[in-house]
């Protein structure tokens, strides 16, 4: 529905491009952070941007679409492993239109867009998901699992369950922007707001 | 259950008109509005039990290789399953990923489809959510990759294989003698049968005794069908190579006899025994031991075309690349029909106040409505069409659908609740892509220096409440959305969901003012003063969410 989700306003800080972080979430090497725009990072997220691949140089450690969500508690940590003996970790590409239920811990490789990620859910290391699939709330998705094109997953390990419709992409994406333009601050939060 | 609106597709019933919703039918027949399909040929509605599916691409959801179609269908492919490196845990059913003989670091696996070349051999198959490894069950391979092949030459020397080999060539024949069933849906409606069903459904009505009762094509073939060559050709028996008493006899694990019960006393732990779930999928008697699982194919997806039953047009068609999620073709009816949503306000003021507490994850609740007392509700339309639309309701009438033409007779049965909704067409401006989206310079931001309607709108729920005439009629409206307002009244005696069955009839301007057809039920009589206007009907279900009763501890027995 049209009604709006209130925050108090001194808890968000919100940039330029208009993304919406919470001042009560963990964002560490905010320089290796890529945010498109309009994304929203909840309360108690954690996003790990400082855990960058040795050597020189700038590196994008994460990066994040436009109108995504991080929910509340989330783990963002980008995936790690040693290959011919050097220990490294490797980026995270988060496409748009993406939102994460709360408390859900990800470390995947690859995710695309008009994703949508439930609740309490583990996204192993080296994950691949592919654009419009869904998982499940309490999916746990072990490492380097592949999930195809409009697909949802569901279940420990998460299993394919079916097709997601045709028009997921124009659902996912008419509800990725309906939420942000819901998300406001409380009007009753602050005495600047207009009226 | 959260209030909500499905959409009817009537290719289940006999008639246009819904089951009641409280039937147990109702569900089946009723769809959200983003799973329907729309013919403009027919200018109907079609859903997913009904429209005619053919497969138009396959591809490995594993390593996301695309298989071509042709290939599929040539080879005898096992069970059009990845020819590649795929595998899924037969313990867990996660996918396998190969690793060398030196053992993993802790969690150190590559993505399946790329082979580390570094590590020594012989290699095996892992699973990284429950550990299992092929080389306990003796499955070792000398190179990483084409293990399927390597695979292969144990799967096919089993005897179930080569029985189903020898079955395939048994019913050759009669497969191709057959008219051509390629390519036509998982379900026609067809009501004749093709010959291989015939003949399996006879052969079965022969051997076991009754069956022939549950099945009408065979009983209604053999008292009128007898003319009917194609489905006179019996299929000969078919001398199977692989006895099945002759296992059970004591032979082999699984059998149920002597190795079985062997197997069972010496039993130390619970995961030696394979489960049923892990054994299911295999032919015949399987060894019951979990030691004897071995790795499982990964079959196959495929992406799917579809076509309306009636007129055989497309309604949808992907494109060919596996992982796109465009479409060449896609009838949605969500491009033809308003999009419905229904909220209640009473229960939107309770949810706010749970918001503003701090419990910004708050979610609506059923039981919010209490019998013997009346709640307003919002209905709102958002018009897909670059026309605007008129639009009339109509509450289905909560009668048994067995007594349609005798409403009056039917007066002793109270109805539980009574709607009211507003009886006057009324207007649904039309979609502009302005007010869709987008993008950045922007809506959102003209929305909250404007009018503020979004304040206005909320303003509404308290002031309704009390004045009755607020309550029923259009509340508002804006770019392609009106929101209408109705009510309804809950009998004390009520108990249960609050569901109705809602005819929407819109009327719009048509493109090609053709003939009308009578034929099609859905469409209504002629709009004759006006003949490039056209209205359309289709019915909704609406849930309003669950009744509860006043008294307390009666609610803590129903819940
Ligand atoms: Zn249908
Ligand atoms: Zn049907
Ligand atoms: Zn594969
Ligand atoms: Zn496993
Ligand atoms: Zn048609």
């Amino acid at each position: 529905m049209d009604h709006p989700i209130y925050y108090p306003k001194s808890e968000y800080i919100e940039t330029d491009t208009g993304n919406k972080v919470s001042r009560r979430a963990t964002i560490a090497g905010p320089q290796n952070i890529i945010l498109g725009g309009k994304t929203i990072i909840a309360n108690g997220a954690i996003i790990r941007g400082d855990l960058r691949r040795t050597g020189p140089g700038h590196a994008v450690v994460i990066s994040l679409g436009r109108y995504c969500l991080v929910g509340e508690g989330c783990i963002m940590r980008p995936p790690y492993k040693t290959y011919r003996g050097n220990f490294n970790y490797y980026p995270m590409k988060v496409g748009d239109h993406v939102h994460i239920g709360a408390n859900t811990v990800v470390e995947a490789a690859q995710i695309g867009s008009h994703v949508e990620i439930g609740k309490n859910c583990v996204i192993g290391k080296f994950t691949i998901i592919k654009d419009c699939a869904k998982i499940a709330d309490n999916t746990v998705i072990p490492p380097n699992t592949v999930i195809p094109a409009l697909s949802s997953f569901a279940g420990s390990p998460g299993r394919f369950v079916e097709d997601m419709p045709e028009s997921t992409q124009e659902m996912v994406e008419a509800m990725t922007k309906s939420y942000y333009s819901r998300f406001q601050p409380d009007p009753g939060s602050a005495a600047t707001q207009q009226r | 259950m959260s209030p909500g609106v499905e959409y009817y597709c009537p290719c289940q019933a006999s008639t246009p008109h819904p089951p009641q919703p409280n039937l147990a039918s109702s569900s089946y027949s009723f769809h959200a509005l983003h799973n329907l399909y729309f013919c403009e040929e027919c200018d109907a509605i079609r859903c997913n039990h009904c429209v005619m599916v053919e497969v138009s691409g396959y591809y490995c959801p594993n390593c996301l290789f695309e298989v071509p179609s042709a290939s599929v269908r040539a080879e005898k492919t096992r069970y059009q399953s990845c020819a590649r490196n795929c595998f899924m845990c037969p313990s867990c059913s996660n996918t396998l990923t190969v690793v060398p003989s030196d053992p993993p670091d802790n969690g150190d696996e590559r993505i399946p489809p790329t082979i580390n070349a570094a590590g020594e051999p012989p290699f095996f198959l892992y699973c990284n959510h429950c550990r299992w490894d092929s080389a306990e069950v003796g499955i070792t391979f000398e190179k990483p990759t084409g293990l399927a092949a390597q695979l292969q030459k144990f799967e096919d020397s089993a005897p179930e294989s080569l029985e189903f080999e020898r079955l395939k060539e048994h019913f050759e024949p009669y497969l191709r003698a057959s008219p051509s069933t390629s390519g036509n849906g998982l379900h026609t409606h067809s009501p004749h049968m093709n010959p291989i069903t015939a003949a399996a459904s006879s052969a079965l009505a022969r051997d076991i005794p009754g069956v022939a009762r549950y099945m009408p094509h065979a009983l209604s073939r053999s008292r009128s069908g007898r003319d009917k060559n194609a489905n006179r050709q019996e299929v000969p028996d078919y001398r199977a190579r692989v006895e099945i008493g002759a296992i059970t006899t004591g032979y082999a694990l699984g059998g149920g006899a002597e190795p079985d019960v062997e197997f069972m006393r010496h039993l130390e732990t619970v995961e030696e025994v394979a489960t049923l779930d892990q054994r299911w999928g295999n032919s015949w008697v399987t060894s019951p031991r979990s030691i004897d699982l071995k790795p499982l194919r990964i079959p196959l997806h495929s992406k799917k075309s579809k076509r309306c039953p009636t007129c055989r047009h497309i309604l949808i068609k992907p494109e060919q690349k596996a992982q796109s999620v465009r479409y060449k073709i896609k009838l949605v009816a969500a491009n033809y029909l308003p999009a419905i949503t229904v909220s209640l306000p009473h229960m939107q003021a309770a949810l706010a106040m749970l918001r503003r507490s701090g419990r910004a994850n708050a979610e609506p609740q059923d039981g919010t409505m209490l019998a013997g007392k009346t709640y307003p509700f919002h209905l709102s339309f958002q018009n897909p069409l670059y026309d605007p639309i008129q639009v009339r309701l109509h509450v289905q009438r909560a009668i048994p659908p067995t007594q349609p033409n005798a409403p009056e007779t039917e007066k002793a049965r109270r109805p539980p609740f009574a709607i009211t909704l507003p009886t006057q067409a009324f207007p649904i401006a039309a979609f502009a892509e302005a007010w869709e989206y987008d993008d950045d310079e922007d809506m959102f931001g003209l929305e909250g220096e404007g009018e503020g309607e979004d304040e206005d709108f909320d303003a509404h729920g308290p002031k309704d409440s009390r004045g009755k005439s607020r309550t029923v009629g259009v509340l508002e409206r804006r770019a392609n959305v009106t929101m209408i307002g109705g009510e309804v009244m809950i009998s004390k005696e009520a108990r249960g969901d609050m569901k109705f069955n809602m005819l929407v009839s819109y009327t719009y301007r048509s493109d090609d003012p053709e003939p009308e057809e009578p034929s099609t039920p859905s469409r209504s009589q002629a709009q004759h003063k006006q003949p490039e206007m056209k209205t359309f009907s289709f019915y909704t279900v609406v849930d309003l969410g669950t009744i509860i009763v006043r008294d307390t501890s009666s609610v803590d027995l129903d819940s």
